[in-house]
Parts: C-alpha cells; structure tokens; sequence
C-alpha cells in the first residue's frame, strides 16, 4: 500500500468517524442530564409520578393505564405507566442507581427486604380507607407494627373446569370434586384423547394448595413446619398422580401455565387463581369454564391468597400525589373495574357485595378467602420458595420427605 | 522519493525530529486508557470492595455507612451451609459438566471439519466455511430463540427422534441428569449411600455425578454448534501452516493416514490446539447470555451457572456482596484452569529413550531439546 | 456477547494479506474419487445440519402459533401469514430498540475506529517512557472474564451518573484491548520508512498518523469496523446492567424479554423467532459482504 491510495476518499471517512466521536462525547455531557441524580434524599420532584407494573396481560396494562390516566385528569399530576418485564429485577436495579419508579406493585415477599433497609416509605396507617381492607391483607403488609402499603387486589387459587369437556365424559354438577379421591377419580375420567384431567404449574404457588388442604404449609404461627406429616402426606398424594397420568405440571403439557394449558385444551381442569379469567377472555374466548372450590383434603378445606400492594418509594419526591393516587386506585368503584378488566378481587371490604352480585359464577373465589393461606413473606423467603419450586419440578422421580426437608433447613434459617 | 536511511530512534523526547513524541504518545493512548481504566478497572476495584462489604443496594457503596465485613460473603457461598452455599454448588456442578462436555466436542468437531473442508476441492471450500462459520456470526440471543423452538416439547428435534422412534424428552424443561439417566436405564436408581450422605458445597456426591441435565444438554448442543466454526477457522490456519515436505517424508516411510494425522499433523497443530481450548475454556466458564435469555436457571436449577447466579444473587436477591465474591471465585477458577492448561501442554524435554529410538546405532547423543513431533 | 467473540478471539483476527492456497495435487485414481465423493458427500450433509435451523427459523415467523407447534419442520407455512411481523412492528417496540441497536452500533464502531487505531499507533511507533506497561495492563485487562464486570460495571456507571442513558450504553464499549492490538499490529508491518519521509518533510505527529499511516490502514480498518458492528449489535450483558426505562431497550435485550415471555403470551413462536430473524439480518448482510476477509483475518493469526 503506497500513498497512491486515494487518501481524499479515506480522509472523508475517516473525518466523518472523528465527527461522530465527537458526537459521542457531547451526548456524555448530555447524558448526565437525562437521569435523575442519584442518591439519599428527596430526589428532585418534577412532579410526574412514574409508575411499574407487572401486568398479566394487554387487559391489565390497558385498564391501570386508563385509570390512572383518569386520576392525572381529575388532579392535574402528570402520570405514567409502565410495564416491566422482569419485576423484581428492574425494581431492584431501580433502587440500586437511586432512580426507582415513584409507585409500583410489591409483593409480600419483596416487602421485608426494601422495608429493611429503608428503601419504601410506610405510608399504609395515613391512608383514609385503612380500616376498610381485609384484616389479613393489612397483616401481610404490617412490619414492626407498621402497615407499609395499601393492597390493590387479592386473589384465591380455585378448581377451573372446562364445561364442554365436563359434560362430554359424561360429569355433571354434582360430580365437582369435594374431597381428594373424587378430585382424583374425576381427573382420571377426564384424561382422554391426549388431554391431562388436572394441570398445574411446577411451583409452591400452586402445589401449595395441596398441602393447605392436607393441613399443613411452610410456616404455621411463626414457626417453619415445612416438614410436617401433612406435608408429606399432599406431596406424595400429588406425586402419585403424577405419575398415573391424570395430573400434570403445565410445562410437561407444553404450556407455558395454567390458563395456556386450559386454553388450548391440553388439560380439563386447572388450579389458577382470579387472573385467569381476563387471559381467558382476551385469549381464549371461545373456551367455556366454571369456577369450583378446591376440594377437601384430609385438613379440611384449604386454598393459598395471593396479594400485592402499591409499594412507594421511600426517595420519591411524590409522596402526597402518589398516596392520593393510591387512594383513588384502592375506592371501590376503580377496584371493581379492575376486577371486571383483569379479574382480581377488590382489597376492601366494603366491595365484597357489589363483586359478589356482578360476578356471580366466581364466588368460589371469594369463597377460598374464608380459609386460604398466604404463602411465607419474611425476608429471604422469596429465594426459599424459588429453591422449593426448584425441587418440585423434579416431584415425579423425587422423595417427597427428602425435599421438605430441604425445605425445612432454607425456612428455619430465616424464620426467626 | 529520496532514499534517506531511516534516523536512529531515540527513547524519550529530546530537540530534534522526535520532540514531541512523548507527549503525542501519551495523548494518544490516553482516550483508551481512560476509558478501560474506569470502565473495566475501578469496576473490578469497586466488585473487591462490595465483596468484602456490606452494601445492601441502597446509595453509594463507598458511603460511610457501608460496613467492612471481611471474608463473611465468601463464606457464606462456600461454607455457609445454607441456600447460597448450595446454589453455589450447583451452579458450578452445572458449569463444570458443560465445559468438561463442550470442550472437548467443539475441538474435536471444528477439528473434524478444518480436517474435511481443507481437503475440499478449491471451489467448494468457500461455500463450506460460509456455511460452517455463520453461526458464530448470529446473537447469541437470537440462537438461543432459535433453539427454544426447535428443542421445545413439540418442536423440530423431538420430531426428527420421533421418526427414529424415540419419544424426544421435554428438553428445557427437564431437569433430571443424563449421566442419572444413564444409570437409570441400567437399573441404578439411587446412589451409594457413601455418595449420597456426604456433600460438598451443599451438594451430595451422588447429585455431583448426576451429570449435565437434559436442559443443559440442549445448551450444549447450542454452544458446539455456535462456537465450532470459529475454531474450525484457526484450525484451518494452523493446517495451512503446515508444510507438505513433513507429510509427504511420512508417507515415505510407510505412514498409512491415521498415523500421518496423529503423529505428524496434530503435534504441529499443537499451538492453536492450545489456542483453541484456553478460549473454549474461558468461554465456557463465563455463559450468562444464554441463560439469561432461555431458561433462568431452571428447570429446577439445572442451568444455574456462576455468572447467571453471581448477577441473579446481586440484581435480583440484592446480595450484592454475595454476587461480587461469586464473580471473584469464578475469576479465579478460569485463571487457574488456564494456568493448569498451559502447564500440561507445555514443551517438555524429550525423554532419553525416545532419543535413543532416533539414534543411529553406535552414534553418540544427540541433543535434542525439541517436542515431540515437527518444528513449531 | 456473541458466542465467540471475546477478547481473546479477535486478538487472533490478525489482519493478513489473503491466503493463496496450495491445493495438494491429487491424481485422481478410483479410489482417490471414491475418496472425494464420501468427503463431499459428508460435507454436504453437514453444511445442511448447520444451515438448516435458519431456514427454519424463517420459514416459522411465517406461520401460524397453531402451524409452528403442528409441523414444526416444514418450510412451507401453509397458510403463509404476516400476522406475526404485523404483530411485531404495529404492537410492540420493535421499532425502538431497532433503532436503539443502531444508535448505538454506530457510535461504539465509530469510537472504536478512531481509538483503537490511535493507541495501536502510538504503541507501534511512538516511543515514550511507560510504554511497556500500557502494554502489559492492555494484556491483563484482556485477561479478566466479563462476568466479573457484570455488577462493577453497574455500580461504576451509577456513580458517573450515566445510568439508564445513551452515554451509559455507549461508552464503555467506545475501546476495547483487542482491537488496539489488531492495530498494533498492523502498524507494525508497515514499513517506517514512509513516516520517516513525512517526519523529514516537518509533519507532526499527528499529522502523520492522520494522513499518512491512517490511509494505508484502511484493511484493518475495515476488520475493526466488522468486528465492533459485530459486538455491539450482538452485546447483551451490558445492555442489561447499563439501562433500565423502555425508551433505551435494544433488540438483544428486547429480544430476551421476549424470549423469557409474559404470563399470558404462551408459546408464540413465530412471533419470536420473527425477531430473532431481523435481528440476525444486518449481522448476516455484513457477514456475507466481507465474508472472505472476515474468514482470512480469523484464521489468519495464531498467537504464539
């Protein structure tokens, strides 16, 4: 290569890449502008609250959007919403750089951690309506005696059935399942042509119900019992059909949860909780079910609740507008149409009735509210669960004592 | 052009043709410097610290409310005795079976296909290499989409196994080992209970053995398909580097083929064999994109690798000085790894009785301090 | 992170002049053409294996949710759809990390151009004291596995206060120790005396470089330009620690997020793996443009 190369050419190129690096340089004096500075202390209120979500679906996202775009009109505050895609993730690398979202959905397991080291503000006991949401609700967001956030919803697991493929074995009202033999009998009469009679997901969150019902759970007044005879009574009855066919994990279904596997009728019944019945309507309208109660077990009955509430950022420089967002979202009017939307049910008492009446064929929701148990929250409990779920996907070849007892050692090491 | 012999260089800037080059050379290192210094080396500063730290997530690690914890994460990763310790054994349980599994196939295979695509008639070659190479070329993303679809219950794979008779397994969602499986098929179901009480890093021995599972089998799969044409190409290189005459002298003395590649091609290819696994080895051990993109580390935690735990333990569990001393673990593990390869493939002297084999008989010693096989 | 381009890989990419190749002479006796059509017929096998999960992957995010779980090996859609590019470009953010992915391609390749070949310059050419030991931390920095920078790098950012914008993204990637050395070394193999003659005729130092050497680089340019474009498009891991609002997502990260799929949205295959396929596209149209000196810079240099 001699300097007969033509330089004018490679000159302009190489002139236009300088440009650019220039470029890049400006945008670096540029880019501190565009995030918020970081840090302890009230970040800089410009006054537009920011909300994340972790929405079920379009329904979800749409009917947030639209009430809180209701509320920016009615009070002057700018809002927006997010979805996020990873909640727990994006939440956590929030506060990490000090730029958390102003308001965002919480679950109880997540509440320990931020309450402890004083990322969220405690805003629950200044709330107006406080003493309208369900006591048990209230407790799952009560640390030290302080109710940290407002709950927005709660919902229960129940027995989802696809009515078509009831009536077609032949099954009518009367044989809906009350106790474990006949939820067993009936599912095997249902696993035909390919289908699985029971779907579940691979998770405590659904598997769980089993063990409420076989009167034993991971902590019980405090203490951990993930090892009880209860326990290992629910996992080896779930085990046994597992392994004869008539239950199935979603996943071994080719589903991504429960509602895709009732949707796209790969099993008859599934165990979901309240959200399924928005994925239904915006995914699978042509598909038909009724909502029964779980059945029996050797305990009695027993369901696992669901909840999540609006978490407030404790650095928000939007506290008084967020808590009258909040207010505005947990009123009954607003709560019953989220219900309509995307299926939850309303966090206030005073809302039980009018939910009742508009949906009468979900009262078994409500129902399971009466004996459902939350599952554990202390702080560390969400890697547990995810360790328990971990195990669980192995349950058909697997020992059921031998995983509680893993259970077991996790949950006592932070069960205080 | 005037043919002028070229002014001696002198170190250091002085009068003359070369001032200024010590500021010229400063300047222009500088934009590098600055950046790698602050975006890979006070990182990797600032990681040391967070793991010997307290830092829950909130405001500035170097506030003065961050606490000096000594070597309290490291421990509770390696010898706590509880879910971190646990979640770090299998995580590396799970790392150590894909590079002792990805290693030595994506050698061998790129070394099978530089052998075939040398041989390959001119006009061919280039359409093979294209082939060969393009996966290398895509986002690592985008492949493990790719493969989410293909391995899913009712995909591609389990199709094409269906038509040999095999009921293909719901891969990424399995998690049983494949070595457990094996030995399920043989009629061993559960280990020895010398291997199943005793644990390391929380983990039983018999669960150690347990082998890659299913899930991480497909990822498997995943990186010797994407990373073999890369080595392919150096392994072309290092072919093309190789003389006839060496060959063609074998071929004299009566090597049959076999003999010619193990004895006279693959101890020349030795420096990019080297190459080939000090890459596949650091390669292997960092995989993150992949899990982070497919499976999370499910199903059952059998796609738990260290990076994925070591940002999952940080960003999602918010022990940062856990995830931090993970990360340092881990860097050690690869340092030594490459160490230990580079001392086992070493040159060592040739031993005395392989000398005396090329010997004349009744000739002296020769000194011979050069490896086995032909010159580098 | 593509699958294979680390640091340490693209060390090799060592800009060589093309290979002529030595085909062996075959005389080509029965046995020998016997020989010949098993390779070839090996090789087209193989070659298929390899090619065709594209062709797959295409053919798919042509299809129906339905007709991909149905006949997933089939490339022909039958029926042939749209719906899931539809669904692509008009529902989701596609467009927006298409575009963010370009952005910041352009900018970390252009950096890296102009950076790279500056300190390969200065470490090939000038002298100045310290020069050894520029030269050895390049080496230690390449050494270190990224996951290690995972969180620091986080945490560096955040303190800069460049988390979650365009400056975030883009310059940490502006340099990177093995494109420095592609220049180096490439620096190396010119001959001085060209610069001697400017350096005689009164050019500064920098004069030189820009006019005289930068000119003649334009080949290891070109494989620092294929290598950045490379790196920056297909990058994950630092998209992920470096940025958190939507507005900023890119298609790797996009692309994930989708992969790792929401509660409601199931198996939608085509639909993914339509993303997978447009993200795939410009690495592929730049791969088959300079394929032959992609491939020759590759193998070109075995470090010893």
């Amino acid at each position: 290569m001699t300097r007969h190369t033509p330089i004018r050419r490679a000159r302009g190129w190489l002139g236009a890449a300088a440009l650019l690096t220039t470029g890049v340089l400006a945008l670096t004096a540029c880019g501190s502008g565009f995030t918020d500075s970081p840090g302890e202390g009230q970040a800089s209120g410009s006054g537009k609250l920011s909300i994340l979500i972790g929405s079920s679906g379009d329904a979800e996202t749409k009917a947030v959007t639209d009430a809180v775009a209701a509320w920016s009109e009615k009070s002057g505050v700018p809002a927006e919403v997010q979805t996020a895609n990873d909640l727990p993730q994006q939440l956590s690398q929030g506060f990490a750089a000090g730029s958390p979202p102003d308001l965002f959905y919480l679950a109880p397991e997540a509440l320990a951690g931020y309450a402890s080291n004083g990322s969220i503000a405690a805003y629950g006991d200044d709330l107006e309506n406080k003493s309208d949401f369900y006591p048990s609700l209230v407790d799952n967001f009560t640390i030290d005696g302080k109710f940290f956030c407002a709950p927005k919803d709660f919902s229960t697991l129940a027995l989802i059935i696809n009515t078509d493929l009831w009536s077609a074995a032949g099954l009518t009202d009367a044989d809906i399942p009350t106790t474990w033999d006949q939820l067993a009998s009936v599912a095997q009469k249902l696993t035909a042509d390919g289908r699985v009679g029971l779907a579940f997901g691979a998770e405590y969150q659904r598997v769980g119900a089993f063990m409420a019902q076989a009167g034993g759970g991971l902590v019980t007044d405090g203490k951990a019992t993930a090892d009880s005879a209860a326990n290992v009574e629910a996992l080896t009855y779930v085990k046994t059909h597992l392994n004869d066919g008539s239950f199935a994990f979603a996943s071994d279904v080719g589903a991504g949860w429960g509602g895709e596997a009732l949707g796209t009728q790969k099993a008859a019944m599934v165990i979901e909780g309240n959200w399924i019945t928005g994925a239904m309507k915006a995914d699978y309208p042509d598909v038909k079910y009724t909502v029964a109660e779980l059945p029996a077990g050797p305990g009695g009955k027993g369901t696992l609740q669901f909840t999540n509430c609006w978490g407030l950022a404790a650095d928000s420089g939007n506290q008084e507008q967020a808590r009258d967002l909040v207010q505005y979202l947990t009123s009954t009017d607003q709560q019953l149409a989220f219900s309509k939307a995307f299926g939850p049910m309303p966090s206030i008492q005073s809302a039980a009735d009018a939910w009742s009446q508009a949906n009468p064929d979900q009262t078994a929701f409500l129902a399971g509210a009466a004996y459902a148990q939350f599952p554990p929250n202390m702080a560390g409990a969400a890697d547990v669960i995810t360790d328990f779920n971990a195990q669980l996907e192995s349950l058909k070849t697997g020992d059921p004592q031998a995983l509680l007892k893993t259970a077991q050692s996790n949950l006592e090491a932070i069960v205080k | 052009m005037s043919a002028l012999s070229p002014a001696p260089r002198r170190a250091g800037s002085s009068s003359g043709i070369r001032r200024g080059e010590a500021a010229a050379g400063w300047l222009f290192t500088a934009p590098v410097l600055i950046i790698l210094g602050v975006f890979l080396l006070v990182p990797v500063l600032m990681a040391l610290w967070v793991s010997f730290s307290d830092w829950t997530g909130r405001g500035s690690p170097f506030s003065s409310n961050v606490g000096f914890v000594g070597l309290d994460n490291y421990a509770a990763v390696t010898t706590g005795g509880g879910l971190a310790e646990r979640d770090f054994g299998t995580a590396l349980r799970n790392n150590a079976w894909y590079v002792l599994l990805v290693v030595p196939l994506q050698t061998a295979l790129s070394l099978f296909l530089a052998v075939l695509v040398n041989r390959a008639i001119l006009r061919g070659r280039g359409f093979f290499r294209t082939a060969f190479y393009f996966p290398s070329v895509t986002s690592s993303v985008a492949i493990t989409v790719l493969w989410l679809f293909l391995f899913s219950s009712s995909g591609a794979i389990n199709e094409v196994l269906s038509w040999l008779g095999v009921n293909g397994p719901n891969w990424f969602s399995d998690p049983s080992g494949v070595v457990h499986n094996l030995l399920g098929a043989v009629g061993v179901t559960s280990g020895p209970a010398m291997l199943t009480d005793h644990t390391l890093l929380g983990v039983s021995w018999w669960d150690w053995l347990a082998g890659p599972s299913v899930a991480m089998s497909a990822f498997i799969l995943m990186a010797v398909f994407t990373t073999s044409g890369t080595f392919m190409l150096l392994f072309i290189a290092g072919l093309q580097n190789i003389g006839g005459d060496v060959q063609e002298a074998a071929m004299m003395d009566g090597a049959n083929g076999w003999q010619r590649f193990w004895r006279v091609t693959l101890p020349q290819l030795k420096p990019v064999l080297f190459t080939v696994l000090t890459l596949g080895l650091i390669g292997t051990w960092q995989v993150f994109d992949q899990i982070y993109t497919g499976t999370q580390g499910g199903p059952g935690k059998t796609t738990l690798t260290p990076a994925y735990l070591s940002y999952s333990s940080a960003f999602l569990s918010q022990q940062w000085g856990q995830g931090a001393a993970i990360a340092f673990v881990l860097f050690v593990i690869i340092v030594a790894l490459t160490i230990l390869q580079r001392f086992v493939l070493r040159d060592r002297p040739v031993s005395r009785r392989r000398i005396r084999q090329y010997e004349a008989p009744g000739a002296g010693t020769p000194r011979l301090r050069r490896s086995k096989g032909g010159t580098r | 992170m593509t699958a294979t381009a680390s640091p340490q890989a693209t060390v090799l990419a060592e800009q060589r002049l093309d290979r002529p190749t030595h085909p062996a002479k075959h005389r080509l006796s029965r046995k020998a053409l016997g020989w010949q059509i098993g390779l070839y017929a090996l090789l087209i096998v193989l070659a298929l294996v390899y090619i065709y999960p594209f062709l797959v992957q295409v053919a798919t995010s042509f299809k129906t949710d339905a007709a991909a779980a149905a006949d997933p090996i089939s490339l022909t859609p039958q029926p042939f759809t749209w719906a899931a590019y539809e669904r692509l470009f008009l529902n989701s953010d596609f467009p927006v990390w298409f575009g963010n992915s370009v952005v910041v391609t352009v900018f970390v390749t252009a950096g890296r151009v102009f950076f790279n070949s500056l300190a390969g310059y200065a470490l090939a050419r000038l002298q100045f004291r310290g020069r050894g030991i520029v030269f050895a931390g390049l080496i230690a920095v390449m050494a270190v596995p990224t996951v290690v920078l995972l969180i620091p790098k986080f945490l560096v950012i955040n303190q800069l206060g460049i988390y979650d914008s365009y400056a975030g993204m883009i310059l940490p990637l502006l340099v990177d120790a093995a494109g420095v050395f592609i220049m180096k070394n490439f620096f190396e193999s010119i001959p001085p005396s060209v610069e001697e003659q400017a350096r005689i005729d009164g050019a500064g130092t920098f004069r030189i470089f820009w006019s005289v050497v930068l000119p003649m680089a334009r080949p290891a340019l070109i494989t620092i330009v294929i290598l950045s474009f490379q790196g920056s498009w297909n990058e994950l891991s630092h998209f992920v620690i470096s940025t958190q609002s939507p507005e900023l997502t890119t298609l790797t990260k996009g692309v994930a997020s989708l992969a790792s799929g929401q509660l409601s949205q199931g198996s939608q295959f085509p639909l993914k793996l339509a993303a997978a396929a447009i993200m795939t596209i410009p690495v592929a149209v730049v791969f088959f443009i300079f394929q032959r000196r992609i491939m020759n810079a590759s193998e070109g240099a075995v470090k010893e």
